[in-house]
């Protein structure tokens, strides 16, 4: 049986059906080096920075834990997703 | 739905959500449940086991067509090291025949959804893919509530949250502080498909008999948390968790500590060669007694995870207490829609009620937990290498004699760590597992 490890590939197992507007961002003027000091943390990996170092939020990943506003309430702005889109738990 | 009004509002489907609406449902009151998911149990997810006690309380007949995976008749406790455990287990049959522990792996997809068909057949509206976002407002009282969605204000009399760990609407009022990291802990799971007779071999159990595997010490790569393998009909789930102020010290991501549990030579062999199902991932609010959330005030109450109310010890209850405290904000529901009254005073019958209930109880008995655990790193790091060389060396048979062996031993222990240091450890470990 093919064991899948990366977070990639785990995210892959999972249902997702993702809104037209992201519900995370990075707050305006925070430092964007909290990616790489707090948001290493995030379980679905949803932050990471660009080669220039903007962060990128791959929202449509995100398993809506909230662990990413717990760990940088300073940085991180978070909502619920949209009703109904988002993540699916089939098993849960 | 502007002209409708609603003796309760409840926002979120979850058990504790569940219960208040099933209690007030069937008392009579119009209530409406507001759930963000696709239906009730798409976003939940917790570890493994569903304490029925409270559930059998109110539906007696439950067994008859819950969904519950299997019946949990055994639960094992190690210690993990490094490279190994230091364990022990109990299995009752008695509970395989009377289901007398109250405690069922589950789901949460397909048990929430069940539960939720139950709210509705005894008169409740439920209504899904809907995230409330805020509260109305209507002479400086809460009047109701805002859903994200067109025509969404909803109007009620007492809003029961019942919105889970990150309580965004608790925290408007608020009710209660953000959630603190030291005391919160994320964690991650898996279900991994097996069929039913390598479960059954693998954990020692028979039929419909289910496992609970719970594992501290070096669980966690050294951070503050436990894993976990539970046993559903023929999936399992296994996890980890730790503190998120633990796992950023560590500088660890939720998705390698898993990695490395399922790796470990303890748990590899429970978990291999199945078919991984579902990664998902959950906050616990594992603050206890000193975190808990002001629960009550002008129309409105708040419930389960949202509260803050999980038993953060070696029992690892959560669903039933969000049940218990659901089915208490139910019960005062009731009395207020009695009296037409839904002032804080009137609604402090919550508090009164919570003051004497078993989740209350427990929390306080226990209520120095999530700090000992934050101020007792060894015990996730150090004493587990320093155990597993101790017990190790004391059952290699290698010639030297056991008077010589045991001296040596305890010298060594000795120069490792204070003993007074460890003494205490153990102690205050004691009093805030069990």
């Amino acid at each position: 049986m093919k064991q899948f490890t990366s977070m990639e590939d785990k995210l892959g197992l999972d249902k997702f059906k993702a809104f037209e507007k992201t519900h995370l961002s990075i707050k305006p003027g925070a430092d964007p080096m909290v990616v790489e000091h707090k948001l290493f943390i995030c379980p679905a990996k949803v932050y990471e920075l660009s080669d220039k170092g903007v962060p990128i939020v791959s929202y449509e990943n995100c398993l809506e834990c909230g662990t990413c506003r717990v760990a940088a309430p300073e940085e991180v702005e978070w909502a619920y997703p949209q009703g109904g889109y988002g993540v699916t738990f089939k098993f849960g | 739905m502007a002209d409708e009004k609603f003796d309760a509002i409840v926002v979120g489907g979850g058990p504790a959500g569940l219960t208040a609406a099933y209690v007030m449902a069937k008392a009579g009151m119009q209530v409406i449940v507001v759930e963000r998911g696709d239906y009730c149990g798409a976003k939940n997810v917790f570890g493994g086991i569903f304490f029925t006690n409270v559930l059998k309380e109110i539906m007696p007949d439950f067994l008859k067509d819950a969904p519950v995976e299997r019946n949990v008749t055994k639960r094992r406790f190690a210690l993990l090291t490094p490279d190994g455990e230091m364990g022990g287990d109990f299995k009752f049959d008695k509970f395989n025949k009377d289901f007398s522990n109250n405690s069922f792996t589950v789901l949460r997809s397909k048990f929430d959804k069940w539960m939720s068909d139950k709210v509705e057949a005894a008169g409740a509206m439920i209504i899904t893919g809907v995230v409330v976002d805020d509260f109305l407002m209507k002479d400086g009282k809460i009047a109701g509530v805002k859903a994200r969605m067109d025509d969404g204000d909803l109007y009620g009399d007492v809003i029961v949250l019942a919105d889970g760990v990150n309580s965004l609407l608790a925290k408007k009022l608020n009710f209660h502080k953000e959630l603190d990291p030291a005391s919160t802990i994320i964690g991650v799971k898996e279900v991994i498909a097996l069929s039913e007779e390598r479960i059954r071999d693998r954990f020692g159990l028979t039929g419909n008999e289910g496992a609970a595997y719970e594992y501290f010490g070096y669980a966690a790569k050294g951070a503050i948390g436990s894993g976990f393998i539970y046993t559903n009909k023929d999936t399992i789930s296994v996890g980890v968790g730790a503190t998120i102020k633990s796992m950023l010290e560590h500088k660890l991501n939720p998705n390698d500590v898993l990695e490395a549990f399922k790796n470990h030579p303890t748990v590899a062999p429970l978990v291999r060669d199945g078919e991984q199902k579902e990664y998902s991932a959950h906050l616990i609010p594992d603050g206890g007694y000193k975190k808990l959330s002001k629960m009550s005030g002008d129309h409105v109450m708040v419930v389960g995870d949202a509260a803050g109310f999980v038993n953060a010890t070696l029992f690892h209850e959560g669903t039933n207490l969000a049940m218990e405290t659901g089915k208490l904000a139910g019960e005062t529901a009731i009395e207020a829609f009695k009296k037409k009254d839904y002032s804080a005073v009137s609604l402090s019958l919550f508090d009164t009620k919570i003051k004497n209930s078993f989740p209350m109880k427990d929390l306080k008995q226990f209520k120095n937990t999530a700090e000992t655990l934050e101020h007792s790193p060894k015990m996730f790091e150090k004493y587990p290498v320093l155990f597993g060389d101790l017990v190790s060396e004391l059952f290699t048979v290698d010639g030297e004699p056991k008077w010589n062996k045991e001296k040596r031993l305890i010298g060594k222990l000795l120069t490792s760590e204070n003993p007074f240091s460890l003494l205490k450890t153990m102690m205050d470990m004691r009093r805030v597992i069990i």
